[in-house]
């Protein structure tokens, strides 16, 4: 991040963006002032996600893929981020990493000042369980559970019992606006509804930690402000660390930091308020 | 600071696994119900088989007495008209228990010392084995070793030096031919021979006097028609000429040899014409077209038994007792000799092997236990590929490895279970079906319920425990999957 910011050069447009929307977005680089993340937010500020020299490489035969070049970030409880970055970025490995579901090559990964590396598959299984919430791009709903069903299974899983699931998992499902419909199947829902299902269902466990992979890629451009303004109240109300990976614009309007990934290493993070963007009349 | 208290992730309950299974299976339904018809088909082969044997085998133990019964006429017929072969003999004694009736009876013919004869048992034993080795020899080294001589007569040749050297040289020569015993053993045994054979002579000379006093008994009747008598006069006159003859059986034997005269004169009576036209007439043929089908069809049932009891008095001469009555009883004795005959012939090579079914079968049943399990292991494999994304999913929500696994052998279980279900179900049926075509009433008085029913719980069993191996390894794979794969995006 730090080679990109010493050049103080626009942050290209990712292929993935499209010609028309990387014309629209423009991000005026020139205000952006880089600071150690540390110092961003003062000292009061209490680290949940830390990673240290992360490394990932895939090896498949003879081909050597650095998915992960080096990634050192820390992220704060109760903080909104968005990831942002290109295809093959390694953004989708960083979230594996962070997120537990993978182990870097090399580098170590904190969850709470928790080296993920030393847990039990048993520990792994509670952890993904109870602090870390997963919203999918493809919602990832199990399709031949209803959508009660599919909010209480992490609650089953934690131990709940199935009275006490239902009853959370009806009032979970009132708060994403889908009281009525709980006894639906994933495939009887439209996209927005089966996201804000998955987000329901994220939140089955009142993790402390939110990891969005393209949340609103999926869906229409008021679906998707729908599903963001529930994470923002989210993150404001409750205190949910939320990370997003996107490529949704309008994540910067509600995020607090901005990361972006390139090649594996981070190149750039960046308060929101540091970040002038400039819309040139989509909305 | 540890702000996160880590600990160990709760296993789910069995219940609530095996629930979550269930709606998994129920959602694929389709995959589910070829998957259970794979496991449908190979259980039904083999509860086929099972049943088939089961049923061959009630069917050949309850045979076995009927048919003995049923060949006892032939057989006294047989023994009253000529002495045995000295082979027969052999064979006899060979097989005989001491202290037997046998044995008692061989002493009287042979008019030996009792105490004298399990030494010639042991060695008609011996003979017999090496009359099964002369037997069982292709002709041309037949032909080499002991030339044209057949039965006990080659025992006699090699008595003759010159012919015994010749004997042990060609032996030796054919270097794969294995003879019983050893070479020793086998002179030794030719040295006791004219022992063996003087018994034998004695015993079949005692055969033929015992069978020229009985014939006095006949009063010019043929053996069959006096032994209608069995029970009577010439049952004791059968026993005072030293058979031995026990009273029980003379009696059945005298009822079996009545049935067959009966019988005899039923099948006969079709020659005359009167009566040849009559049934010609009620079946609308022509006399010539008249079969012995025709008359046991007609025997069949009570009324029509009347009515040719009728044509016979009229046309015929039937003998006494030959009413209506016996003449249907004639005509179900012999349907039912006839499914006995068949169900010997059927039953024969059954036994053995895996539940009886013969060592064939049991290869069979095993390769197709075998090409199942590769089916179920294809089918579930399937399965969890294409849950990829699912299983990853319910890792990332906290799932165990072991529920994950669990829930795919559950799946496979019930797969199982029901597969075996309706496998067991549709061989029990065919095997039925087919058995009751060839057995038909026997069936249905030897229905062996219990030992169908253990048949049935080792295939549906046997249909379970398949399901579960082959799924052992697909659900492995499926525990084992990283939780990542469902982060990728596709």
């Amino acid at each position: 991040m730090r080679d990109a910011d010493e050049k103080g050069a626009p942050h290209p447009p990712s292929s993935d963006f499209g010609e028309a929307r990387a014309a629209a977005l423009l991000i005026d680089m020139q205000n952006v002032v880089t600071e150690k993340p540390e110092a961003l937010d003062g000292a009061g500020k209490r680290v949940i996600i830390r990673t240290i020299g992360m490394k990932k490489v895939y090896r498949k035969k003879d081909q050597v893929t650095q998915a992960l070049r080096g990634v050192d970030v820390e992220i704060y409880t109760g903080e909104f981020i968005s990831v942002m970055g290109p295809s093959g970025s390694g953004k989708s490995t960083f979230f594996n990493m962070i997120g537990a579901l993978d182990s870097p090559s090399e580098g170590r990964v904190f969850i709470d000042e928790v080296d993920v590396a030393q847990l039990t598959a048993e520990e792994l299984a509670f952890l993904r369980c109870r602090k870390i919430g997963y919203i999918f791009q493809s919602y990832n709903l199990i399709q031949y559970m209803t959508a009660l069903e599919n909010v209480t299974t992490p609650m089953a899983f934690g131990g709940v019992p199935d009275d006490e699931a239902r009853k959370r998992g009806m009032e979970i499902l009132g708060q994403v606006g889908l009281r009525d419909r709980w006894f639906h199947r994933p495939i009887e829902m439209s996209g927005g509804q089966q996201q804000r299902v998955a987000i329901a269902r994220s939140l089955a466990n009142q993790p402390a930690i939110l990891l969005c992979d393209e949340p609103t890629a999926n869906l229409d451009h008021h679906t998707g402000q729908e599903i963001l303004d529930i994470l923002q109240k989210l993150n404001k109300e409750r205190g949910v660390t939320i990370i997003c990976a996107t490529h949704d614009h309008r994540m910067m309007n509600v995020c607090d930091r901005l990361m972006w990934i390139r090649d594996g290493s981070i190149e750039r993070i960046a308060r929101r308020d540091e970040v002038h963007v400039e819309l040139a009349g989509i909305d | 600071m540890k702000h996160i208290d880590v600990q160990q992730q709760p296993v789910l309950s069995f219940g609530r696994t095996f629930k979550i299974a269930l709606r998994g299976v129920q959602y694929r339904l389709f995959r589910a119900l070829v998957t259970v018809a794979v496991i449908a088909v190979a259980m039904a082969f083999l509860m086929n088989i099972l049943s088939e044997s089961l049923f061959k085998r009630v069917v050949a133990v309850a045979v076995r007495d009927e048919i003995r019964a049923m060949r006892q006429a032939d057989h006294w017929i047989a023994r009253l008209s000529v002495p045995q072969t000295a082979e027969e003999i052999v064979a006899v004694l060979a097989a005989a228990e001491p202290d037997s009736e046998t044995f008692r009876e061989m002493a009287v013919f042979g008019g030996l010392d009792e105490t004298a004869l399990p030494s010639a048992a042991a060695l008609a034993v011996k003979a017999q084995a090496y009359l099964k080795f002369f037997d069982d020899i292709n002709y041309g080294r037949r032909r080499v070793l002991i030339g044209n001589a057949t039965g006990v007569e080659i025992f006699e040749r090699l008595q003759n030096e010159a012919a015994q050297t010749r004997f042990f040289e060609s032996l030796t020569l054919m270097r794969a031919v294995r003879f019983v015993t050893t070479p020793d053993a086998f002179r030794e045994f030719l040295r006791a021979w004219p022992g063996l054979s003087g018994t034998l002579t004695a015993v079949r000379a005692g055969q033929q006097r015992a069978i020229g006093n009985i014939q006095q008994a006949q009063e010019g009747r043929t053996v069959m028609e006096a032994l209608s008598g069995a029970e009577g006069p010439f049952g004791e006159a059968v026993r005072q000429a030293g058979f031995v003859l026990d009273p029980g059986e003379a009696v059945s034997l005298a009822k079996q040899i009545r049935l067959a005269e009966h019988r005899h004169f039923i099948e006969d009576s079709i020659n005359n014409p009167e009566v040849r036209k009559a049934v010609a007439a009620r079946k609308d043929v022509l006399p010539g077209d008249v079969s012995l089908d025709m008359i046991w069809k007609l025997l069949g049932r009570p009324a029509t038994a009347a009515w040719y009891e009728g044509q016979l008095a009229q046309h015929a001469s039937p003998p006494p007792g030959l009413d209506a009555a016996r003449l249907h009883e004639v005509a179900r004795t012999r349907a039912r000799s006839k499914l006995m005959v068949r169900a010997e012939l059927m039953t024969m090579g059954t036994g053995g092997g895996f539940m009886n079914i013969g060592p064939r079968m049991t290869w069979l049943a095993f390769v197709s236990m075998l090409v199942c399990t590769v089916g179920i292991a294809n089918a579930m494999l399937m399965s969890v590929t294409e849950r990829f994304r699912e299983i990853a999913t319910l890792k990332c929500l906290g799932a165990l490895d072991g529920f994950i696994m669990t829930v795919f052998l559950i799946e496979a279980a019930i797969l199982g279970l029901v597969g075996g279900l309706a496998g067991t179900l549709i061989g029990l049926v065919l095997g039925l079906g087919r058995m009751l075509a060839v057995f038909q009433s026997l069936l249905i008085e030897l229905f062996p319920g219990g030992l169908l029913l253990q048949a049935a719980g080792i295939s549906i069993v046997t249909g379970i425990a398949l399901a579960a191996v082959a799924a052992a390894y697909p659900s492995m794979r499926a525990a084992r999957l990283a939780p990542m794969e469902a982060m990728r995006i596709e």
